[in-house]
């Protein structure tokens, strides 16, 4: 009822092309609507409200995740959060994803919000954004030329904002192959169980027999407009053995990156001194993990 | 923009009149006149609206009507079976676990899907499954007690 | 009827309401409708201090569906409020906070009324917005209140400029105090505003009859509260209003005085319809009331042996725009500012300022968690200095029994040492440093005491004897959601000796309930109990009466019997209520109807002992103890704080409902650990910056332990219902304190400024470590 007042229509489509379709014939103002988590809020806030809005529920596509015979794990964007936290094909360094699942906002939340959803509104303190660039992810986009795909971190544009063109939608998150030895830690700092992140750290790393770091990629949330990958850091990790005077090195070329601004969950001095700090707990905790299997 | 849609809500199938934007909860509330359900944020946050969307837990003022058509909704208006309180209502009343009840319903509704689930939780996993649905008033502990009760009497 | 399970006082039955609440059909405002109601909105100002040139309403009342537009045009000039009549019902003239209502909209639909509200046009010229209570007190600052001299006070309010009231207390010589202490310890402390968060949003519906008498139904803690406050704003006669409480989904001090009660019975009379308006989160938290901010310097002197000399703290209050309870909240925090201790030499004082931002008002505490706080956090700081334990040098200073409160108020009962004693049993205080944290995380273990009153003002009972001997009760006090009506009933059926089945219980209503000045202020069980005690006592006298002629006896020779029946002593002669009732009715006496009023009487301030001046209340209440003990880990990366365990000992002198006062020390406990950890409402600039649950966040499950151990103490207050005293707001005063005091143990370090978020915590923890 309260916003009965804007005229919107209501569409379910069947398949990703009629979507795409009714988005493009309703222009600008039509929204899709995946689980609602984030849009509907919006709504009842009266802060969007759209001429016509796109279901993606009915389409089946949408709703699957299959682990590929490359090895790839493809993720549809109509999956909830419930279901990625409890994945059975996230194996390894993919696990970077389904703790970020498991840790939005709460069980009936997780119940309803989905990954295409929560990654087409960018919020900068959202938990999959950084997880995803840890993870080197594509995002599968269909639009009124055909499907695309990109990388995670070419899709996070920053501060709610992406590389979605009008009348595109997600249709699903593609995990690249892992290898067994790759683990994966998504570290996040809020001030209530459930509340965006105030801070995270996503990472993903694989190692060698003698537990050498042979490729690395770290990504921070909260601490701008979008996931802040820091490439530097990265290859400075890589070649060590996670030693904690090359963690806090790393961690100091990952503050230069941060672009972090005060807001209720914290200020941008706090959240400067605490990445670090997650940065070394995230590491530890791989590498403690990690040893007892060794 | 009113459109008919077609909503089986405790067994009962009827067609409300309701724009596109218009929420599960608001069709509930002041359509189908089942206020159990409450309004407490409007933003899927304290767990008041909470509602069984084919056995799921979800937000109710989160829930697009017109997204749901032809799923079975359950209310708390709908959950006792023939008249009978469901475990874990009767176990809420035996824990004295409701202060001013504003919360009462999503919890328990929470609480009945989390224990068809896990009928022996620990009292953490409790704490993690009600840990969307806000009581300002008892500090959980009677709650978390009650979910456990329910669950030693073999019960959702 | 002997063995038969009375469910009268010390046991702790269902709640009378627990089917409704279970079931999902409890009604709530938001769940109340009227044959042709219409449905208001409300339109929020959107600076934060300006002169109101005018308004333009045009647009709105074009959007199809409005029915009325009111401005403070519309709206006669009574002003209200508890201490200092400095409010309208709507902004009038003048803006004095960003958010405040300056509109009202009503419409066939609530989405039409919203709609509508937002194309009020409201012509402003804008004045300096004062932000701080500083800024208020500034020179050439501009003036919120410039009639204040002119408005009505019901204390001997000291007010001027934008200082709302100043009050003081002075005990003994705190110059010689000081001189005598060989240790002075000295520390200013802060803390945030509070939202109260009931999970149910403020809402009223108001009806009008043809004789322009209206009904107005709300989310309220006080019927009577809300009578007097719509009447005084709208210059209403009070018997042309009837106030009714539909059940109410938490209050915590945010329902008890006005929200937009008056807004809705101002629109049913310009509109001659039900009207029903029903806040939204946001408008909830922009325009209600919250708790107040203080600013405490606090300055304590003692002995090397422990012994407190001196103590001198002075306050700084955030009052809002509006008054509202805040002269209460600052004198009543400065009675508290001493804590449980015996401290001969000591003053208080403090400063209530306006400010440009939203009323702060009551909250369960009342300005004794903020003081107490300061006190208790820096009780510790002399613990550590003198290298004493923090337990023991609390006990050595510890009001004794017989003992009087700071100002020279009676303390008739004193639990404090065995809450002492058993809290520190059951925690293994003594064993605490034993306990070990988890890796990356620091244990501590931290204590504080506590007391707070349980009283105020005037209260009622009615019990009327139906032809059946059944009873009904009725008290005018609001469950809130606290079990006052359970517990009510309990107290009625103990003193009748009949089962608690055999109560029933009216609904507050102005017309028919007597005056009950509110929920509030610990009071129920302790004020309206007494008033249900003293009418039970009335009934007990004229069954007596009755069974006298009946049996042929001498009232002196009957007693009451279990189950409703009077009997001869040492006789198996008896009568039942039943068999009294029906005589009463039809045949003698007239129907049995026992009453009881009274208001609370104990003064506030012995003029002997103490120097004081600006309080707010004369006569203020009995006191409840508190012993308060917290194990919290604190995280070595973030800083974050989490309270691994409580113990929680509290004299309520008689708990009526023993499961009842576990829920207040426990919901108190959960809610005072968001105050002390991450609640916090913030302003960006004049505006509230986080209106929303997704901003503002509250304690979930798993924020909240498990183990939070109520312990309850007896000491019989001599005056109390059956001993009782009352247990709602003690079990919060003292966990901030006890937390920060757990984590200065954890750290190594005291945090001076609520909430005690990470980043405080952390920049301790580092700050630390520099320093060493």
């Amino acid at each position: 009822m309260l916003t009965s007042m804007t005229k919107t229509d209501f569409q379910k489509p069947k398949t990703v092309e009629e979507a795409v379709t009714l988005l493009k014939e309703a222009g600008d103002d039509a929204r899709p609507i995946s689980g609602g988590a984030t849009l509907v809020a919006l709504m009842n806030a009266r802060l969007v409200q759209p001429s016509r809005l796109v279901s993606l529920s009915a389409i089946d596509e949408l709703t699957q995740c299959t682990y590929q015979s490359d090895g790839s794990v493809r993720i549809g964007a109509m999956r909830r959060h419930r279901q990625t936290a409890f994945e059975s094909n996230l194996k390894a360094a993919h696990q970077v994803v389904s703790g970020a699942a498991s840790q939005i906002a709460n069980p009936p939340v997780r119940n309803m919000g989905t990954i295409g959803g929560s990654i087409s509104f960018a919020d900068p303190a959202a938990d999959y954004p950084p997880s995803l660039v840890a993870a080197n992810a594509e995002i599968e986009i269909a639009g009124p030329e055909g499907r695309r795909r990109i990388p995670a971190e070419e899709f996070f544009l920053g501060w709610y904002e992406t590389a979605l063109e009008p009348g595109e939608i997600v249709t699903a998150v593609i995990l690249p192959p892992v290898s067994e030895s790759s683990v994966g830690q998504y570290e996040k700092l809020c001030r209530i169980a459930g509340d965006f992140a105030l801070a995270s750290v996503a990472v993903t790393i694989d190692f060698n027999a003698s537990n050498t770091v042979t490729s690395l990629r770290l990504a921070v949330g909260g601490c701008g407009g979008g996931p802040i990958r820091v490439e530097a850091a990265e290859q400075a990790l890589i070649g060590t053995k996670l030693e904690l005077d090359a963690v806090v090195d790393a961690a100091e070329l990952v503050v230069a990156e941060l672009d972090p601004i005060d807001d209720v969950r914290g200020s941008a001095e706090y959240r400067l001194k605490v990445v670090p700090r997650l940065l070394q707990r995230a590491f530890n905790n791989l590498v403690e993990t990690r040893e007892p299997a060794q | 923009m009113s459109q008919p849609v077609t909503l089986t809500v405790n067994g009962k199938t009827s067609d409300v009149s309701c724009g596109a934007t218009t929420t599960l909860l608001t069709v509930l509330r002041d359509t189908l006149a089942l206020t159990g359900s409450k309004r407490g944020c409007n933003q899927g946050v304290c767990g008041a609206c909470t509602v069984l969307v084919d056995g799921a837990p979800m937000r109710s003022c989160l829930t697009l009507a017109a997204n749901i058509e032809g799923q079975n909704i359950t209310t708390i208006e709908g959950l006792p079976e023939g008249g009978d309180l469901k475990p874990i209502q009767q176990a809420i009343i035996d824990s004295d676990a409701v202060q001013c009840g504003f919360c009462t319903s999503g919890m328990i509704l929470t609480a009945h899907e989390f224990l068809q689930r896990n009928s022996n939780p620990s009292i953490d996993e409790i704490r993690t499954a009600l840990s969307g649905n806000i009581c300002r008033c008892s500090g959980y502990r009677k709650i978390v007690d009650a979910v456990a009760l329910a669950a030693s009497r073999g019960g959702a | 009827m002997d063995g038969i399970d009375m469910q009268g006082v010390g046991s702790s039955p269902h709640r009378l309401e627990i089917m409704e609440k279970v079931t999902g059909s409890a009604e709530y405002i938001a769940d109340l409708s009227r044959p042709n109601m219409l449905h208001a909105a409300i339109t929020q100002s959107t600076v934060a201090h300006a002169k109101i040139l005018g308004y333009d309403i045009s647009d709105a009342m074009a959007v199809p569906g409005v029915v009325c537009v009111l401005t403070g045009e519309d709206f006669p000039d009574g002003r209200m409020g508890a201490f200092i009549k400095d409010e309208h019902a709507i902004a009038k003239d003048k803006i004095r906070y960003f958010g405040e209502p300056v509109a009202v909209v009503a419409a066939e639909t609530e989405a039409i009324a919203r709609e509508a509200a937002k194309r009020v046009i409201v012509k402003y010229e804008e004045l300096p917005a004062i932000l701080s209570p500083e800024e208020g007190l500034a020179e050439g600052a501009a003036i919120i209140h410039e009639d204040l001299d002119s408005y009505i006070k019901v204390f001997p309010a000291i007010s001027s400029g934008n200082m709302a009231s100043y009050t003081e207390l002075n005990e003994g010589d705190l110059e010689a105090g000081f001189a005598e202490a060989d240790l002075v310890v000295e520390g200013t402390y802060d803390t945030a505003p509070q939202a109260h968060l009931a999970i149910e949003p403020c809402g009223a519906l108001a009806d009008i009859d043809k004789q322009g008498r209206v009904t107005l139904w709300s989310a309220n803690q006080s019927v009577f509260r809300v009578q007097a406050n719509v009447c005084e704003s709208l210059m209403m006669p009070m018997g042309k209003l009837r106030c009714l409480t539909p059940r109410v989904g938490g209050g915590f001090g945010n329902k008890m005085e006005p929200h937009i009660q008056p807004l809705v019975v101002r629109m049913t009379q310009a509109t001659k319809r039900p009207v029903k308006m029903i806040l939204n989160r946001e408008e909830d938290f922009e325009c209600v009331r919250a708790r107040h901010p203080f600013k405490v310097r606090c300055k304590t002197g003692v002995k090397k042996d422990g012994t407190i000399t001196a103590r001198e703290v002075e306050v700084l209050l955030d009052c809002g725009a509006f008054g509202d309870d805040s002269p209460g909240v600052l004198g009543y925090s400065l009675l508290m500012s001493l804590g449980p201790y015996r401290i001969p030499n000591s003053k208080a004082s403090g400063k209530l300022v306006y400010t440009n931002k939203l009323r702060f008002g009551a909250f369960r505490g009342f300005g004794n968690p903020q003081v107490a706080f300061a006190g208790e956090t820096q009780l510790d700081q002399i613990a550590e200095k003198l290298g004493m334990d923090p337990l023991d040098l609390r006990q050595k200073n510890l009001i004794q029994p017989g003992d009087v409160w700071f100002g020279g108020g009676q303390v008739a009962s004193n639990g404090l040492q065995e809450c002492v004693d058993k809290a520190r049993a059951a925690s293994d205080w003594d064993n605490r440093k034993s306990r070990t944290a988890p890796k990356g995380k620091r244990r501590g273990t931290g204590v504080a005491l506590s007391a707070h009153i349980s009283g105020l003002l005037g209260t009622g009972a009615i019990i009327r004897v139906f032809e059946d001997g059944s009873v009904a009760l009725n008290t005018g006090a609001v469950d809130i959601g606290q079990g006052s009506d359970t517990v009510l009933s309990q107290m009625c059926a103990e003193a009748l000796k009949i089962p608690l089945e055999k109560v029933s219980l009216a609904s507050p209503d102005t017309d028919g309930s007597p005056y009950n000045w509110g929920t509030t202020a610990s009071r129920v069980t302790y004020t309206t109990g007494r008033a249900v005690v003293g009418a039970a006592a009335e009934v007990e006298k004229q069954l007596k009466e009755h069974a006298a002629q009946m049996l042929e006896c001498s009232e002196m020779d009957l007693e009451l019997r279990p189950g409703g029946i009077v009997g001869v002593s040492g006789s198996d002669k008896e009568v039942s209520f039943h068999q009294i009732s029906l005589r009463a009715h039809w045949a003698a006496g007239g129907p049995i109807v026992g009453h009881h009023t009274w208001v609370f009487n104990q003064p506030t301030i012995d003029p002997k002992r103490a120097v004081c001046s600006g309080i707010p209340f004369p006569q203020v209440g009995v006191f409840s103890f508190g012993c308060l003990i917290v194990d919290t880990l604190t995280d070595e990366a973030s800083g974050k704080t989490e309270v691994a365990e409580a113990w929680s000992a509290v004299d309520v002198g008689k708990a009526i409902n023993p499961s009842s006062v576990e829920g207040q020390i426990v919901g108190g406990f959960v809610q005072g650990m968001g105050f002390a950890l991450t609640e916090e409402m913030v302003w960006d600039g004049p505006k509230l910056a986080n209106p929303t649950l997704l901003d503002y966040k509250v304690p979930t499950t798993l924020d909240t332990p498990y183990n939070i151990h109520s312990i309850i103490v007896e000491a019989a207050e001599p005056d109390g219902p059956f001993g009782a005293k009352g247990a709602g707001e003690i079990g919060l005063v003292a966990v901030p304190a006890a937390i920060a005091n757990a984590i200065a143990d954890a750290i190594g370090g005291h945090v001076h400024s609520l909430p005690m978020k990470p980043e405080k915590v952390l920049n301790k923890m580092l700050e630390i470590e520099d320093a060493t």
